[in-house]
């Protein structure tokens, strides 16, 4: 039950989007199509989820004067793994991401987890709790991505929507676009939020 | 003092643990990596020299026989039909409005540009950035390399004129003069 709970913590209750409001740049960035959020969101998770299992199983060993620089080395071990694992078998992806993989370093998501919940509780917990905010991580990138690129180019996933006669809103997958688009959905969800409350 | 080198020591193991795993995943993908990059970069030589089958970089001495110092050509490709050489691939620098562009512009042995793109560059987006697209790079299509080409502000009346994008002159100028140093590197290329 209580691991239940870690997954579905991260999916609404407490989605790092919408609720936490972090890693907002990647989410800024990268969102201009749902196929490039959908690749971030993914590699995030992976490296969320191997992060969070690695630092939960060191919690004991590792004592908390160098708990910060240990779980940045092993963050950084991770997200360099996935880019290159990337570039070999989904280079054309990881050419779109660009310089956004190896900044998930700095995602401040993924070390808020380990600070947050990793470093303090078990290993199964804690890939729960890594699975359950990487999907929420990712569901929401792809809202983001699918509802700019539906304005921006007309289509969702690369298939055409709207049809011809649409005429583009270009605005929506430029940087502009992504400030307007993560504003309305956040104001969406407090609309939901406070009338379920 | 004691307390230093037990967190010194601990670091140090996670560490070296890391880097074993990194060297280990690099040890695995580093063919597949160089592949992708390869083919990435083939097929770019292949859009702008479509007639090639295989393509070849040119041997140090003779690029630098040709380039002599001129630090604007970066690389030199050399496109092969059978055993036959059709044509070349020469990548040129060009400074730009915001840095420096890279142009490769492919041209066959009759000295007919055969196509143009833009590679990195900085340019504005939604402006000079739009030399990057068909409507423009198509311009040099099937230009010779026998006059320098030139760029108007007007629609192109002249079979050397290309049209710059308005509002993006400077750009548009550093495509153009990104082709004229690969057309004049490829003279070179036919007189040596």
């Amino acid at each position: 039950m209580n691991l239940f709970k870690n997954l579905t913590n991260g999916l609404f209750k407490e989605n790092p989007i919408f609720f936490q409001l972090l890693g907002m740049c990647p989410t800024l960035a990268v969102t201009t199509s749902a196929i490039n959020g959908m690749g971030m969101g993914l590699a995030s998770t992976a490296v969320l989820v191997c992060s969070n299992a690695v630092i939960s199983l060191l919690r004991k060993v590792v004592p908390s004067k160098i708990r910060i620089p240990i779980f940045i080395v092993v963050i950084a071990t991770f997200v360099t793994i996935v880019g290159m694992t990337m570039e070999a078998y989904m280079s054309t992806l990881f050419n779109a991401l660009g310089l956004f993989i190896p900044l998930i370093v700095v995602n401040c998501l993924i070390l808020a987890r380990a600070e947050s919940y990793a470093s303090k509780n078990g290993v199964v917990g804690s890939l729960f709790d890594g699975i359950g905010m990487g999907i929420g991580f990712t569901w929401a990138l792809i809202v983001l991505g699918a509802v700019r690129e539906l304005f921006g180019t007309g289509s969702v996933f690369g298939i055409d929507i709207l049809g011809a006669s649409f005429e583009p809103a270009l605005i929506m997958i430029l940087p502009p676009g992504a400030f307007l688009a993560l504003g309305i959905l956040l104001a969406i969800n407090n609309v939901i939020k406070s009338k379920s409350a | 003092m004691r307390e230093i080198l037990k967190l010194g020591g601990i670091l140090l193991l996670i560490c070296a643990v890391a880097a074993l795993a990194l060297a280990f995943t690099n040890e695995l993908t580093r063919d597949q990596i160089d592949y992708q990059r390869n083919l990435a970069s083939e097929k770019a030589r292949k859009n702008i020299l479509p007639d090639a089958e295989s393509f070849e970089a040119m041997d140090e001495d003779r690029l630098n026989e040709i380039v002599e110092g001129n630090n604007r050509v970066a690389e030199i490709y050399v496109g092969y039909k059978g055993d036959s050489i059709i044509g070349y691939t020469i990548k040129s620098l060009s400074p730009g409005y915001g840095g420096t562009l890279e142009v490769m512009t492919g041209i066959d042995i009759d000295g007919k540009i055969r196509g143009v793109r833009i590679g990195n560059h900085q340019e504005t987006p939604g402006l000079g950035a739009n030399v990057a697209l068909p409507f423009f790079y198509n311009q040099y299509e099937n230009k010779s390399v026998d006059t320098d080409l030139e760029v108007t502000k007007t629609d192109a009346t002249e079979d050397n004129q290309i049209q710059a994008i308005s509002g993006a002159t400077i750009t548009s100028d550093a495509v153009t003069s990104g082709v004229n140093i690969a057309s004049n590197t490829f003279k070179k290329i036919m007189d040596k």
